[in-house]
């Protein structure tokens, strides 16, 4: 991995966002926190539905269908920066642990929230939302806060110990 | 009152100390600061986008705005707690820079902009609630708060990459200065650390 990431940093692309690194990565982490606020909102309101604190107004379905495309489509804009941010710098990130755990928890909560929107779409009429199902809306919630967490602990993966593969290096 | 006097007294201060002395306190409460501004801008744009037609057009925007805008406020306080202690933490430099000047205004700007819509257009909402979309005042507003909110985040980003190289070169007091250097560790280090940035 430590080779890779190293002729990663050697590639065009990342050599030109290191000389231009006073502006491309802040420009593409912010990108990225636009895209944690479209993702963790939209996650969110879905998430109160189903705990029926927000939007009893609508049907399970209007508020997936409403907020669904959106979650989905801010997902291909962080992978999109994400990848950016890994070419630019990618000893920072490939190199650490709690960036392999984020991406772990990423294609968890992705594929809750996949096959959930499918379940409902499937579903004639408005699913009854179950205790089980509330259960689902916390813990993706949580899943979703933890990989942000991690996404910051990127830069400070020292509090790992030597779990970091930085120590070991 | 001496500005520079109460800045120097929030940094020496108990709880900064705290903070500063603790590899996780920090970085934790960057997380949350991210997690809280996440959903404040992701529940603002939900309502913004209402107002211009873009999305949820089928609902009530009275009934949609006050079930939603009460999270955004609660998110938001998380959001200034957690910045205020990160701001205590190294108060003079975070006060000097730029960046941080910069966001302090734009929540100026984004409060004076709710203001605005409240003051005015809120108080008609019976007469466009049902619409597609608000008057143009209304999407004004909107697009308005997009954009500000938009820069909040930039910002805010720009703080953390500007502020570690403050500390470098603002020429510190000299028997502060070994204290100074040994807090700075939250300070991000990459594995190969080209630059210094937060």
């Amino acid at each position: 991995m430590k080779q890779f990431a190293e002729w990663l940093s050697t590639t065009f692309l990342s050599v030109f966002i290191q000389n231009h690194n006073s502006w491309a990565i802040p420009t593409i982490q912010s990108i990225h926190i636009v895209g944690i606020a479209i993702v963790l909102g939209s996650v969110f309101m879905i998430d109160l539905r189903l705990l029926g604190w927000a939007g009893m107004d609508q049907t399970l379905r209007q508020t997936t269908n409403r907020f669904g495309p959106w979650l989905m489509g801010a997902l291909w804009l962080m992978l999109a920066t994400g990848i950016l941010m890994v070419i630019g710098e990618p000893v920072r990130e490939l190199m650490t642990f709690s960036f392999w755990l984020k991406m772990f928890l990423v294609a968890v909560g992705t594929v809750i929230a996949a096959v959930f929107q499918r379940k409902v779409r499937k579903h004639q009429g408005d699913p009854v939302v179950s205790g089980p199902l509330k259960s689902l809306a916390v813990l993706t919630f949580l899943i979703w806060a933890c990989i942000i967490i991690l996404g910051r602990l990127i830069a400070y993966d020292h509090i790992w110990g030597s779990w970091s593969p930085a120590a070991k290096s | 009152m001496d500005i520079d006097a109460i800045l120097r007294w929030l940094e020496a201060s108990a709880l900064a100390t705290r903070i500063r002395d603790s590899l996780y306190i920090f970085p934790f409460l960057e997380s949350i600061h991210v997690i809280g501004l996440a959903l404040v801008f992701g529940t603002i744009g939900i309502v913004d986008l209402r107002l211009l037609g873009v999305a949820s057009t089928a609902r009530p925007f009275k009934r949609m705005a006050s079930d939603i805008l009460k999270w955004t406020w609660i998110a938001f306080a998380l959001t200034a707690l957690t910045g205020s202690l990160m701001f205590i933490t190294n108060a003079g430099v975070y006060y000097h820079n730029f960046y941080f000047r910069a966001k302090m205004a734009l929540l100026v700007l984004a409060a004076i902009n709710m203001l605005s819509f409240e003051l005015t257009l809120g108080r008609s909402v019976h007469r466009w609630d049902k619409a597609t979309a608000a008057p143009p005042a209304g999407r004004t507003v909107a697009v308005l708060s997009l954009v500000i909110w938009i820069s909040v985040i930039f910002a805010g980003r720009l703080i953390g990459f500007t502020t570690s190289r403050a500390k470098e070169v603002a020429p510190t007091p000299a028997d502060l200065n070994l204290e100074e250097l040994f807090q700075a560790a939250p300070a991000e280090s990459g594995t190969t650390a080209p630059s210094q940035k937060k």
